[in-house]
């Protein structure tokens, strides 16, 4: 019996890494978007595959983001 | 100098006048405390993803600008007091910059925070090339 895993699909290296014109910027709701869950949690690494230092600047980025008002804190209790 | 970012929401009633006021005085602040504006650029009126003193759009404006520590007291201090501004946030982007490296006001395509020197990947061809072998 095999469960399906994840949406998410795992990747060997981390994209960042990868491709290193992608910028991680706290100005681009758009792109981070894709780090944190329809509830506006941040996805963890082991599931969006990225290394150490990308999610750090992920999350940093993402925080920024909340601070001023360009993502949820949460969705769903807004303050 | 230090180069900062400053990013602030604007009350979403404000008509084009009470922007320009807002621009004149925190530009004012910058010039004021010896500091140098290279960009200042109003992005227009966004929804906010959560309430903001009640408000749920704002005008974002971003500024560009050089100046020491000192500075950015005086302008959060000012965005503090001021009751049109919403919101604000601000980032340091260098360290030590040359001020005569920045013309002011001239709008330039924003870098990375963490300012990655761009380096052209050389290619090496010694690597990862098991996949082509099977091209024959
Ligand atoms: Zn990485």
């Amino acid at each position: 019996m095999r469960r399906r895993r994840r949406a998410f699909p795992r990747r060997k290296v981390c994209r960042f890494c990868a491709d290193s014109s992608l910028a991680i910027d706290y100005k681009d709701p758009k792109m981070l978007k894709y780090f944190v869950t329809e509830r506006g949690k941040i996805i963890p690494r082991r599931i969006s595959g990225n290394c150490a230092r990308h999610q750090r600047r992920i999350t940093t980025a993402i925080k920024k983001a909340r601070h001023i008002a360009l993502m949820p804190y949460t969705t769903i209790q807004p303050h | 100098m230090r180069r900062y970012e400053t990013l602030f929401i604007v009350t979403p009633d404000s008509s084009e006048e009470d922007l320009k006021a807002v621009a004149e005085k925190i530009q004012g602040v910058v010039t004021g405390m010896n500091g140098k504006l290279v960009n200042y650029k109003e992005q227009g009126k966004k929804k906010l993803a959560y309430n903001v003193k009640k408000q749920n759009k704002g005008y974002y404006v971003l500024m560009d600008y050089l100046g020491l520590a000192d500075l950015v007291a005086e302008l959060e201090r000012n965005m503090r007091l001021d009751e049109r501004i919403l919101k604000y946030i601000t980032l340091k982007l260098a360290d030590t910059v040359d001020p005569e490296d920045f013309e002011v006001q001239e709008p330039e395509p924003s870098e990375d925070t963490e300012s990655v020197a761009e380096v052209e990947p050389e290619v090496d061809e010694t690597v990862e090339t098991q996949e082509s072998e099977e091209e024959r």
